[in-house]
């Protein structure tokens, strides 16, 4: 960015440099007071190790900037710098190279809208569902295996774009997702055929000891503990079955079931349980006939799928 | 549009030509897809020209009604936002043709599927639509997916109907499982539809 650009445009709101080579930021982006757009696509960032100047979380851009366009250049992680502008609502990295998104996402705690479509992402941090005001999200054309159930935590998510990826099921808690319109599939191995998986890793002293705390309601508080298992806490899920009432965190039974929504097609739905002995309503073990705990999913999720009705760009 | 016409060559200047002259070719009893397919692709897209009509949605493609052409046709401007896509969808009997005004889509041309369709939908061919270029369609060549695969740039295309229709049916790539959908109109003729 050339110097002096702060002392001619004081009161600048938009700044598009899109598509003129740009290998870094700069300091001068420190001095906008006012810019609340920054458009940088189809560029050269990053330069080399530092995006952006020392200073940016201070820098009255943290608060400005709302919107951040940084589609089309190199990124292979999301600069941790991004991550200090606190008051961004939108965000695109679409077109880049990550490999992946960092858990420290949560930061951007007003981000309504995020586009990562076009990189090489294989995972989802959970901590993506952290984000309260989510409404867009888009993670297709990547190499995405799986999605956590936590995503279903996302209230506000109107659209999820998860097309052209490498997913063979999604977590059931999917249907949890009511105000979801748009939901975007093809281009997905996803299992067509009934499937049974039923290897299960036993859990670990960290899984047994956090579902304790959750179950048996043990009181704590942030300064009792290490941020990390505070963290860790907060990510529980509940067993679908209603009986239960248990939390699990990673280890759980896995059985791929389907459900039609409204007719359009099964989707293989991962029902998480806590352990082979919950037996869930819709879901038993091994012996039970395929056909009795089919009808009982499809009773159970035609309720939730109505709701997706809008639903499914197949 | 089954007898061969009289083909003109035709240049529209503007889009207000475009217009005009598709009035003018419609007119007539007969009319040629070879025609209209010609005339669509020589104007040169001028953004001044249709962007009051260009309104983009954040979460889909719009559909922005520009002339309905005295009931003949539809003529209208979609608009594609990064990594936007269509379902796989037929066209209930009419023509439909395409042109780029700005970036580029991608269209997926797909076989009919079997009668009861319980399998993965043939591909027939793909392809990547540049700008000004125009692509025809109709029932009878098959059933597309149009899709902007570029995360970085939107697109603008001008799609002509005739007949006009409001529905369609959208196909499951993975079953050939068919659903009819009622379209609308996100704006018309620069206004924004309420919905």
């Amino acid at each position: 960015l050339p110097a002096g650009l702060s002392q001619w445009f004081p009161a600048l709101e938009v700044l598009d440099v899109s598509g003129t080579g740009l290998t870094e930021m700069g300091t001068e982006l420190l001095s906008l007071p006012c810019l609340h757009t920054l458009l940088a696509k189809n560029n050269r960032l990053p330069g080399g190790p530092g995006l952006a100047p020392k200073g940016l979380g201070q820098a009255p851009l943290a608060r400005s900037l709302r919107v951040l366009n940084l589609s089309g250049n190199r990124f292979s992680e999301v600069p941790p710098a991004l991550l200090q502008l606190r008051g961004l609502r939108s965000l695109s990295l679409g077109g880049n190279r990550l490999h992946g998104i960092p858990p420290d996402i949560q930061e951007l705690h007003s981000l309504e809208f995020l586009y990562l479509g076009g990189n090489f992402i294989t995972a989802i941090p959970p901590e993506l569902a952290k984000l309260p005001s989510l409404r867009y999200l888009v993670l297709c054309d990547n190499k995405i295996q799986s999605i956590p159930p936590q995503l279903a935590q996302l209230h506000s998510l109107r659209s999820l774009s998860l097309h052209n990826n490498l997913l063979t099921y999604l977590p059931r808690e999917i249907l949890n997702l009511v105000h979801l319109d748009e939901l975007s599939l093809r281009g997905n191995p996803l299992v067509v055929r009934f499937v049974r998986d039923l290897t299960y890793n036993p859990p670990s002293l960290q899984e047994l000891a956090g579902r304790t705390v959750k179950t048996r309601n043990v009181p704590y508080a942030p300064s009792d503990l290490p941020e990390s298992l505070v963290r860790y806490l907060s990510l529980a899920s509940n067993c679908p079955n209603p009986k239960c009432g248990g939390v699990y965190f990673d280890s759980c039974v896995r059985q791929i079931k389907f459900v039609d929504f409204c007719g359009k097609y099964r989707l293989p739905l991962m029902h998480y349980l806590c352990s082979p002995e919950c037996s869930s309503p819709f879901s038993s073990a091994s012996q039970s006939s395929t056909s009795q705990s089919e009808s009982d999913s499809e009773d159970e999720a035609s309720v939730a799928a109505h709701r997706m009705q809008k639903v499914l760009l197949g | 549009m089954e007898q061969p016409v009289q083909t003109e060559t035709w240049k529209a200047r503007s889009l207000e030509e475009l217009v005009r002259i598709l009035h003018q070719i419609f007119a007539e009893d007969k009319v040629s897809v070879d025609e209209v397919q010609a005339l669509m692709e020589s104007y040169e897209s001028n953004p001044e020209e249709w962007l009051q009509y260009a309104k983009f949605d954040q979460y889909r493609y719009t559909r922005n009604l520009v002339d309905n052409g005295n009931g003949k046709f539809n003529l209208m401007i979609l608009c594609w936002g990064e990594g936007h896509g269509s379902s796989i969808h037929d066209h209930t009997d009419s023509h439909c043709f395409m042109k780029i005004l700005q970036g580029n889509l991608k269209e997926t041309l797909f076989e009919w599927p079997e009668k009861k369709g319980n399998g993965e939908m043939i591909k027939k061919s793909e392809r990547v639509l540049r700008e000004n270029q125009c692509a025809y369609i109709n029932d009878s060549i098959g059933l597309h997916r149009v899709e902007n695969i570029s995360h970085t740039e939107p697109a603008v295309s001008l799609h002509l109907y005739s007949p006009p229709f409001d529905t369609c049916n959208t196909f499951d790539q993975r079953t050939g499982h068919k659903h009819k959908v009622t379209m609308t109109f996100y704006s018309q003729f620069g206004e924004r539809t309420v919905c």
